[in-house]
């Protein structure tokens, strides 16, 4: 540690985590609690609301045949037209190179709910009811910024001789950016992939004003019973969620390292 | 930098149009729609008609909307306020540890930004409730419990506790890029810890410090799953306002009047982050 920071840094930053944690850990503790209230600490131990929570067909389809197969197909997606895109930013020199950036980019900056908005009020005008695909097509807008985030940080930290190389030794080069480059960003690519899933697994702004009867994503759900007042069994279907998105989170981070997390 | 530039046929519309029209059809149609629909004239059976009217914008000059915009202002001004101080010095220890510590304390910074809103406000609720851990604490000791949430205070505890991983991305960023040089350079001269953060890395540290302010501030005066759930129907904000008067009232042309001067105020929000972000990354590669 850099002796030189003052005595006070540590624990403030300590306090910080404990802050920005315990909404968290104290989810994961009611979920494995006996009481029908949030209770917290639980007094005793038990799985009741995993039983609960997979026993309710209407949540085990929101987590199953929508939240999961959305984040996927979402990610999907971003990654084909991410991918391409981010390609096409970095290896190509072209008038307004840098305005096309900012506008592949422009989904991050945009408040989700006004995107929902927009999308919401543009669905209706032309008749489309709400289903997975017309949300899925929304969230492929906001994951694909995450893909190009990825994979240009991969591509500039790419050094060019390498392809020079292939080429130099007959390749064309199409052929040395497939079998050289293309590999060799393979990291960025996979990474990008998870946080576009994790980005539609978690998003809740869109799919409050798109998603139909038919598909209310898990964190849809979780929403209408906390309005509601529901029983731990949210807990429960929480805990899954930050377990999910922290195994992704942990393996994007320590087996990729990525360089683009913003 | 890495590539040289090659003037060759244009392969790369090939590459960005795909990505390029889809924008086009899915996010900039949907926005030039709601424009347009902010100036149409509402009617109670139809839900709009084509006539264009300035009425939507005139009529929010009222006291009940001026009421929600402040407030909305206000929320997103302490909760700003409340990630500086806890994301300046978080910040500033994550760029300045060991790489290990870095990367463990960056896990759990942007795992719980990853994890859904709804979830992270869920816990809260939880801490404030009025069964919940604080009031458990109070009632034990014999005292009267406290109503912690439906109000201001409870918004900008859950709004800013949401967005504190915006505010400390970019002001790492910025604080990595400052040598240690000149802060040790600082103390060998003399300089009291508070004189070289003032003197030295408040001022370095900038760009990052006003682009996660703005990010901040821009993702809290749009949130929406907060204040529902944690402020309840007493701290009505704009995003409520929008959604109630979309999905609820049906009053369409309204509705996008407000998300119209939102989308203006947050665009020019990251319109500055963006320069600023540029900048930085600029003089980067100058150094």
């Amino acid at each position: 540690m850099n002796r030189q920071m003052p005595a006070l840094l540590k624990p403030f930053v300590m306090l910080t985590y404990v802050l920005l944690l315990a909404p968290l850990a104290i989810v994961i503790a009611v979920s494995f609690g006996a009481s029908p209230t949030y209770q917290f600490p639980p007094t005793e131990l038990s799985l009741k609301w995993y039983r609960g929570f997979f026993g309710n067909p209407e949540f085990v389809r929101a987590f199953f045949s929508v939240s999961l197969v959305l984040g996927f197909l979402a990610a999907v997606f971003a990654s084909l037209l991410g991918v391409t895109a981010a390609i096409g930013l970095v290896r190509f020199r072209f008038r307004g190179r840098e305005a096309l950036e900012a506008f592949f980019l422009a989904p991050l900056f945009i408040p989700e709910i006004l995107f929902g908005a927009a999308l919401y009020l543009t669905y209706a005008r032309l008749g489309i009811k709400p289903s997975m695909t017309s949300l899925l097509l929304g969230h492929v807008v906001v994951c694909a910024p995450f893909v190009i985030r990825n994979v240009m940080a991969g591509l500039v930290g790419l050094d060019p001789r390498l392809e020079e190389a292939a080429m130099s030794l007959g390749a064309s080069r199409v052929q040395a950016f497939m079998k050289v480059a293309l590999p060799l960003i393979q990291s960025s690519i996979i990474s990008g992939f998870i946080f576009a899933f994790i980005i539609s697994f978690s998003d809740i702004n869109l799919a409050l004003f798109i998603a139909g009867p038919n598909s209310t994503t898990l964190p849809v759900y979780i929403f209408n019973l906390l309005l509601f007042e529901g029983d731990p069994s949210v807990a429960a279907a929480s805990t899954l969620q930050i377990v999910i998105v922290g195994l992704l989170i942990w393996l994007v981070q320590f087996l990729f390292r990525p360089r683009a997390l913003l | 930098m890495s590539t040289a530039p090659r003037r060759q046929r244009p392969y790369w519309t090939a590459l960005v149009l795909p990505l390029a029209l889809y924008l086009v059809v899915f996010l900039v149609i949907p926005f030039i729609h709601i424009v347009v629909l902010s100036f149409y004239t509402h009617s109670p059976t139809r839900i709009w008609t084509p006539e264009l009217t300035t009425a939507n914008y005139v009529g929010l000059a009222d006291a009940s909307f001026l009421t929600v915009l402040l407030r909305t202002l206000r929320l997103g001004l302490f909760s700003t306020l409340i990630c500086v101080l806890f994301g300046y010095p978080l910040a500033y220890f994550l760029a300045r540890a060991q790489r290990r510590v870095a990367l463990i304390g960056l896990f759990f910074l942007v795992m719980p930004l990853m994890v859904s809103a709804v979830i992270r406000t869920f816990g809260w609720l939880v801490i404030l409730g009025r069964n919940g851990l604080v009031n458990g604490a109070i009632t034990a000791l014999g005292l009267e419990r406290l109503p912690l949430l439906y109000n201001e205070t409870a918004v900008v505890i859950g709004l800013a506790n949401v967005f504190v991983p915006f505010m400390v991305l970019p002001l790492m960023a910025s604080i990595e890029r400052i040598n240690p040089a000149l802060e040790e350079a600082a103390r060998n001269l003399g300089a009291s810890w508070p004189a070289t953060f003032r003197r030295v890395i408040l001022p370095l540290s900038r760009p990052g410090l006003i682009s996660g302010c703005l990010l901040v501030y821009s993702a809290a005066i749009s949130a929406f799953v907060v204040p529902m759930l944690m402020g309840g129907a007493r701290v009505r904000v704009i995003g409520r306002q929008i959604y109630d008067q979309l999905l609820i009232s049906y009053q369409w042309p309204n509705a996008s009047a407000i998300a119209t001067l939102l989308v203006i105020a947050t665009t020019s929000l990251a319109f500055v982050v963006l320069a600023l972000m540029r900048r930085s990354a600029r003089q980067e590669q100058g150094a």
